[in-house]
């Protein structure tokens, strides 16, 4: 969640201070000297230092060893560490090698998880802001009770639903059965209640995080434009979709890119609920990276898993920034 | 006697290399700063020793602390500061953190751990405290000191042993008109028990396909159809042979005929007993701490032998002397010190429902009269076997959950789940020798 609170502050901080900074800067720049945008650049940085301190030691550095980790046969108990060009890579992309099957399959299940957890992470936190945004009595209240188990670490949450979703002895299966329904779901046991399971988990968890972001941008749009399509005759619906949604396109910029980063990082969820299980058919790419590089002690084929799967987040990232800057131009 | 050996050990060190020469981890490149464990109290300037366990749960997170209290008023110039957290996080931040200088000075680990973590060099040679110490293979139940060795050097000096019996609700078995006085100690008792209690609409022992507790079934059914899980130089998985495949077919058989339900979720099968819902639950003697036991009758037993011979598994905990990089030999003498002291106070660890590893301290008379929970458990000694002991070998007994898992959901037959897993762990001991040396 760390990082996710930093991007979330660092994102949010330039959207909310656009405005300003665009007047001053449209006023100041007929009048500006080359010295002045200088000055000006570097107060920003030592603005930023603070940031930029932490975001050197803990992400930048890290990435470079870790980059510099894949091309090696990097082991931590030897003293020199031998250049090994992109076998790490190599070997990821072999059908056959030790890894490549495994690896592949936790990709898959970090594909599945990521494609079944965000819709639900956009679309539920979405209906509950616009609910919460009706100055409805209590409304405070909800927020806090939405919010809530965002606060709870992943492995209170995990223990919890282990014991809700028991095959046999949950509080789920026992009511599913009073109400005449099957009462002997394997939830966390067997695909795909597996799955059903870690993305309920997941939702409940996180959507409060989603629905109060997404509430600031609700409160953020401005009424008269509702006030304006009340007056052309828009009902309900249709002010949704042409004021509500267009309006809230830098915060689900946001809150999209920072979901499907989470979800494609899944771990705990999986690690405490499902144990990667049934086989290993719900453990996730990070779950098996950290098990390779952590567990067992294979760094360098793990810096390469890492690298591969920041690639393909990355692509993801930059295609969704893509789709949504061209709907608001 | 012990003197000289004490004093050969600094000998040893002064002349640098001679030591890690005679412990033979080269292979390992323990590095040049490795020293052995002396076996003399400490008697130096004041340090502070950290020491690493991953005893969080049960009584432990209450005995530890006072027992590192005590030790600490008794000894002016040493202070252990106790750490515990889980044990998959000491196994997964040890290499590095003693790679920089930062790991414990003193830790405790599993017997499967021990070996990997000698291979790394990140363990000195404790042969000195063991002769101090008194010790020898004898004094520990068969197998158990070998668990700590490593190269033909004594890396891990026994503490406690895990063993797994039978936990039975008597409740369960008296409804189902079983009289609880006797439990099964055979297959023909066993099944007919588990038929008696079908009839009554009872599953008799629920199978889950999990670390906790399936794998430990598992294996322990393994030995008793006399197989093993790897070959002797554990160089090849054993655990797809014949009694490997017998072992898990029992196990499935449990829920294709009605035993055991499908499905059972990890822990599932020890909250049922609790909650009177079956009968019998294979499960480690950790659980005779297990304080919701209080609010049922219950009893435990040894394993029933479902194979051909008896054989139950069990974990074990070693104590460990790290090989920080730069490590301090005063702080590495007083880990030493705190040591012989835990090993000398050790009869009231039985509270914590681990057995104490040293014979003497465990037949004493009065633990079985204090603990009596813990007598079965005490009685399978003589059968139970260890944790397979090789650098990196938790990574192939992975796969042997794995293939558990797929035989009792129903995704593969259990001769198939378990070829391929051996398949595969054979890929891994062959990746383990590669990379710890042979």
């Amino acid at each position: 969640m760390q990082p996710s609170t930093v991007t979330n502050l660092a994102t949010r901080l330039p959207s909310s201070r656009r405005p300003r900074a665009a007047r001053t800067g449209a006023a100041r720049r007929p009048r500006a000297a080359r010295t002045g945008a200088a000055r000006h650049t570097g107060t920003a940085y030592l603005f930023l230092a603070p940031f930029l301190a932490l975001f050197t030691v803990f992400v930048v550095a890290p990435s470079i060893f870790g980059l510099w980790i894949s091309v090696t046969d990097w082991s931590p108990f030897k003293d020199t560490q031998n250049f090994i060009g992109l076998q790490n890579y190599i070997d990821l992309f072999t059908p056959g090698s030790i890894t490549f099957g495994d690896f592949w399959q936790s990709m898959g299940a970090t594909g599945i998880f990521t494609v079944l957890s965000v819709p639900c992470l956009l679309i539920i936190p979405l209906f509950i802001a616009i609910l919460l945004n009706n100055n409805i009595r209590g409304g405070t209240a909800f927020r806090a009770i939405f919010f809530a188990p965002y606060v709870l670490g992943v492995a209170v949450i995990g223990v919890i639903w282990k014991y809700l979703l028991d095959t046999q002895s949950g509080m789920l299966n026992h009511i599913l059965g009073m109400l005449g329904l099957p009462s002997d779901i394997p939830w966390t046991v067997d695909v795909p209640w597996a799955w059903v399971s870690l993305v309920i988990v997941t939702v409940w968890w996180t959507l409060g995080f989603n629905a109060v972001i997404l509430l600031a941008g609700l409160k953020a749009i401005n009424p008269d434009l509702y006030e304006a399509a009340s007056l052309d005759g828009a009902g309900m619906i249709r002010k949704f979709w042409s004021v509500t949604l267009p309006g809230l396109r830098p915060v689900m910029l946001f809150v999209s890119t920072t979901t499907i980063l989470e979800s494609a990082n899944m771990f705990g969820q999986s690690y405490i609920l499902t144990k990667g299980g049934p086989a290993n058919s719900t453990r996730t790419a990070i779950m098996y990276i950290s098990d390779q590089g952590l567990s067992q002690n294979n760094m360098a084929p793990a810096a390469a898993m890492s690298y591969i799967l920041f690639a393909f987040l990355a692509v993801i990232s930059v295609i969704n920034f893509r789709l949504q800057r061209e709907k608001t131009e | 006697m012990k003197k000289g050996i004490a004093r050969r050990a600094v000998a040893a060190t002064l002349a640098l290399g001679v030591g890690i020469a005679l412990a033979g981890c080269s292979g390992g490149g323990a590095g040049a700063g490795g020293n052995a464990v002396p076996g003399e109290d400490y008697t130096g300037p004041k340090v502070s020793i950290t020491f690493w366990n991953g005893w969080t749960g049960g009584a432990a997170p209450v005995l530890v602390p006072k027992l590192v209290e005590k030790f600490n008023s008794e000894h002016d110039n040493i202070e252990v500061k106790n750490v515990p957290q889980e044990w998959g996080d000491i196994s997964k931040k040890m290499p590095l953190a003693v790679k920089a200088g930062k790991g414990p000075d003193v830790a405790v680990a599993h017997g499967d751990d021990v070996a990997t973590y000698a291979a790394q060099g990140l363990l000195l040679p404790a042969d000195d405290i063991v002769d101090a110490l008194g010790y020898s293979a004898d004094d520990f139940p068969e197998g158990l000191m070998d668990a700590g060795a490593y190269k033909g050097a004594q890396y891990g000096i026994p503490w406690s042993v895990t063993p797994m019996g039978l936990y039975v609700n008597n409740d369960v078995l008296k409804s189902a008109g079983i009289d609880p006085a006797t439990v099964p100690t055979d297959k023909d008792g066993y099944m007919k028990a588990l038929e008696a209690l079908k009839a009554a609409g009872i599953s008799g022992e629920w199978v889950d396909g999990y670390v906790f507790t399936g794998t430990f079934e598992f294996e322990s059914l393994l030995w008793q159809f006399g197989g093993d899980l790897y070959n002797d130089d554990v160089t090849e998985a054993t655990f797809n042979s014949d009694a490997g495949v017998q072992a898990l077919t029992h196990m499935v058989d449990l829920i294709d005929k009605g035993y055991s339900p499908p499905n059972v979720a990890q822990d599932g099968n020890i909250k049922g007993l609790l909650a009177g819902q079956t009968a019998y639950n294979w499960n480690g003697v950790w659980q005779t701490t297990n304080e919701s036991f209080n609010e049922i009758d219950w009893t435990v037993a040894p394993v029933p032998q479902i194979g051909t011979e008896q054989a139950v598994w069990s974990s074990s905990t070693h104590w460990m002397f790290m090989n920080n990089k730069g490590q301090d030999k005063n702080k590495t003498a007083a880990a030493a010190t705190f040591v012989k002291w835990m090993n000398e106070n050790s009869a009231g660890w039985a509270e914590t429902g681990e057995l104490p590893a040293a014979n003497d301290v465990r037949n004493d008379p009065t633990l079985v009269e204090t603990y009596p929970n813990l007598k079965p458990f005490i009685d399978s000694l003589p059968y139970a076997h260890y944790e397979t002991s090789a650098p990196g070998i938790t990574a192939a007994n992975a796969l042997i959950t794995t293939a558990l898992n797929e035989a009792v959901t129903g995704k593969k037959e259990p001769k198939e789940a378990l070829d391929d897993a051996a398949k595969q762990a054979n890929e891994i001991l062959k990746q383990n020798a590669a990379k710890y040396g042979d």
